[in-house]
């Protein structure tokens, strides 16, 4: 009996420490990180696939001498963009004594990890940066502070846009953060690859969009018209929105013959070998990257992309040598769309200083600093009064598709199961896109998933 | 009072084992007990902050046993496991009687193939998903210049043969573990009985099946069942070279637990699915320690 005892806690032993080694689903057992895993998954908004050696790194900047005010943590995941925020925390460490703000860098997936855990553990910074679709999540998991009666009481809420604005509410419209900066997608062209085509005009439409795919297609020299990202993560949702709302239907109805068209349109490229099946597997990154090898004539392109990769030598820019040309998103029947994509700030809710946090949250968002940061950072402001403020959204012109992409732009969510609705978005993508079955019953499918959830707690009104 | 003898060596035991159990305690215990307890749960996105996480009882494993996604994932992680270690284990064993046989190089050979099982499993991933690409991997490479295919295989973009790669990225490192396991149970066996059989007119089939095997069950037990312990757990396999897809084909119960609870927030689901995993290598592992005994017995 005893020997028995001895046995069946042994192998108990045995399967559990198989079972921490892989980390399987308690959230407690995962908390011991393993940093290859990062390296595989594509980080949204960045063209390479694989992260940084740093997975998380204290700042070494000038942030300016410590000002006596209590020391508050900054988390976020920005790269290139790193010294403008730190210059802009050094005037705000400076301007004032209260809190002495600390930014770290922490990569996308990890900081998204560790927001889950936190909500258990409790171990969180004062403010951390997160993706748009990703907050309303973060605010129902308890992550972020309600700092809903300071910002009412700022006054400035109202030069915000909408879209953007409504990611940092949850389903009661509190406010839990301001957003950072926005983004959209529009139609990215090799001008010259069009035109020995015989196409002289990026397309408008998707009649005109569709001709000039068949157009530039060349299999023999393995080139395709279009190139986008359909990959099983946010990221492959947020190419897809422009379409499916493009098409006049929409998540809250993704089996109408509306939506369903926007899968039988992309599945229609795949099939006629105008667009890779590889789209299913490539992150946003890889399929600027095939467009900037000259295997794609097309490509749904991002906001980022202009300052992070076509601007930036260590990026695409030397490879890119003909023209090309930004057009907004093609439209079916004069509807037309794209999607907002951005990042936002909260406080979160562990902060002993939240009132102070969310003091600066209000200064690094006035309208002069963040027409100031999206310039240096080569994004959108996400305030209708700070694109007045310098000629950057209108006198490029490749920036002016994107901000005039705007007034169309639809946003995701803000819900907080957004990422299980995402995933029955490209989850249905790809069933489609791969012949798995057929746009009918791929939408049919996302609906079974989508419906209930929505049919519970209903997408906020903008 | 006097402690006998006895009573000295029971607390000096306890005292060698205290360490390792309070260990074991805190790191595998109190995760597991707290995984139990959330797997009965009903806490998720909606619940979490509300504190409305009632106890659900059997819920959570009747909802994942009904789902679709959630049937597919446990038939992917038994055809992942038994298909690796039908490959692993005899191409592994075939190895480990030609490494037996000393000829020239066998030594350098067989440490080359060894390096697979050396790599850590996430640079074999990316290897495999580079190598299995469509249009660049040098699979596809090789097959259209020997002939074999005339286009490029949709290798992990398509369910089926999006399995079959992963099972070869397995075998990669499997075979290589098979091989050094049973090597080791081959060194044990004198080669005076083989030798003496030999001598008796048995011919080397004969030699292998009546011998050789019978020597060596309590290695391809053990092997077996860590190798499907090993297998039946994979997650970062397919984490990084398929993120399960395409459509979930290639997601196993430990890449399904991952995505219930840290990319949908569905931490009971998540927690029950790790339990499902837990109990069948629970399981495997008696039956394990049972064999074990048996041979010592």
């Amino acid at each position: 009996m005893k020997k028995k005892l001895a046995a069946l806690l042994l192998s108990a032993v045995v399967a559990a420490s198989m079972l921490t080694a892989c980390g399987g689903g308690s959230s407690e057992s995962t908390s011991a990180d393993n940093g290859a895993q990062e390296s595989a998954d594509a980080a949204e908004e960045t063209t390479e696939s694989t992260d940084t050696a740093v997975d998380q790194a204290v700042s070494t900047a000038d942030i300016g001498e410590p000002n006596g005010g209590a020391e508050v943590t900054l988390w976020h995941y920005f790269e290139a963009e790193s010294d403008a925020l730190n210059a802009m925390i050094k005037d705000y460490n400076e301007s004032q004594s209260e809190i002495y703000v600390v930014p770290t860098y922490v990569s996308r997936e990890e900081l998204m990890k560790q927001y889950t855990i936190g909500a258990v553990s409790g171990d969180l910074p004062d403010i951390g940066m997160v993706d748009s679709p990703d907050m309303a999540s973060y605010i129902s998991l308890g992550v972020f502070a309600n700092i809903d009666e300071y910002l009412q009481g700022w006054g400035e809420l109202d030069n915000f846009y909408d879209g953007p604005l409504a990611s940092c509410m949850d389903s009661e419209g509190q406010l839990y953060g301001l957003p950072n900066n926005s983004n959209c997608l529009a139609l990215l062209c090799n001008m010259e690859m069009l035109r020995a085509a015989g196409i002289e005009e990026a397309p408008t439409t998707w009649e005109e969009f569709e001709a000039a795919c068949a157009a530039t297609t060349d299999p023999d020299n393995g080139v395709y018209g279009f190139a986008m990202c359909a990959i099983s993560n946010e990221e492959g949702t947020f190419q897809f929105i422009p379409w499916l709302y493009g098409a006049g239907g929409s998540v809250s109805d993704i089996d109408s013959a509306e939506s369903v068209q926007a899968f039988s349109f992309l599945t229609g490229l795949v099939q006629n070998g105008y667009m890779s099946n590889e789209v299913v597997n490539w992150g946003q990154g890889d399929a600027l990257n095939a467009w900037a090898a000259g295997k794609a004539a097309m490509v749904e392109a991002g906001t980022w992309m202009i300052a992070q990769n076509l601007d930036n030598e260590e990026s695409i820019k030397n490879d890119v040598t003909w023209e090309y040309q930004f057009v907004p998103m093609p439209s079916e029947n004069g509807n037309q769309a794209t999607v907002i994509g951005g990042e936002n700030f909260g406080v979160c809710s562990t902060s002993e200083h939240v009132e102070e946090c969310a003091k600066f949250l209000m200064t690094m968002m006035s309208a002069q600093n963040n027409a100031d940061w999206c310039e240096i950072a080569g994004k959108l402001p996400v305030r209708s009064d700070s694109v007045p403020l310098k000629d950057f959204w209108t006198a490029d012109e490749r920036y002016k598709v994107f901000n005039d992409s705007l007034n169309f732009a639809v946003a995701r969510g803000p819900h907080a199961q957004w990422p299980t609705i995402s995933e029955a978005i490209y989850t249905a993508e790809q069933a489609s896109m791969l012949g798995q079955s057929t746009a009918e019953e791929a939408a049919a499918q996302a609906a079974s998933v989508i419906d209930p959830i929505l049919a519970e707690t209903p997408i906020l009104e903008q | 009072m006097k402690l006998t003898m006895e009573q000295k060596k029971i607390r000096e035991g306890l005292c060698f084992i205290l360490p390792g159990f309070l260990y074991m305690l805190i790191i595998l215990g109190y995760p597991l007990v707290y995984n139990v307890i959330l797997s009965f749960k009903n806490v998720n996105v909606r619940t979490f902050a509300s504190g409305t996480d009632v106890f659900v009882g059997l819920q959570n494993y009747q909802e994942l046993f009904a789902n679709a996604t959630f049937q597919l994932v446990l038939k992917n992680t038994f055809v992942f496991t038994f298909c690796c270690l039908i490959f692993q284990f005899s191409i592994g064993f075939l190895f480990a009687l030609l490494f037996s046989k000393k000829f020239t190089l066998a030594g350098p050979i067989r440490g080359m193939i060894l390096v697979g099982y050396m790599m850590p499993m996430s640079v074999t991933a990316l290897l495999g998903k580079n190598m299995f690409d469509k249009s660049s991997g040098v699979i596809n490479d090789l097959l259209m210049k020997i002939g074999l295919v005339s286009a490029p295989v949709d290798w992990l973009l398509q369910p089926g043969t999006a399995m079959a790669a992963v099972i070869a990225m397995n075998c990669w490192v499997g075979i290589p573990f098979n091989m050094l396991l049973l090597t080791s149970g081959l060194t044990g066996i004198s080669t005076e009985v083989l030798e003496s059989a030999e001598v008796d007119g048995a011919n080397a089939w004969q030699r292998f099946w009546k011998i050789t095997v019978p020597l060596m069950k309590p290695a391809i037990l053990a092997v077996l069942m860590l190798g499907f312990i090993y297998t039946f757990k994979a997650f970062d396999l397919m984490y990084i070279m398929t993120s399960g897809g395409p459509l979930n084909s290639t997601d196993v119960l430990g890449t399904y637990a991952y995505n219930l609870s840290f990319t949908q927030y569905e931490f009971s689901k998540g927690s029950a699915t790790a339990m499902i995993l837990f109990a069948i290598l629970f399981v495997i592992g008696l039956f394990y320690l049972r064999l074990i005994a048996k041979e010592d017995e």
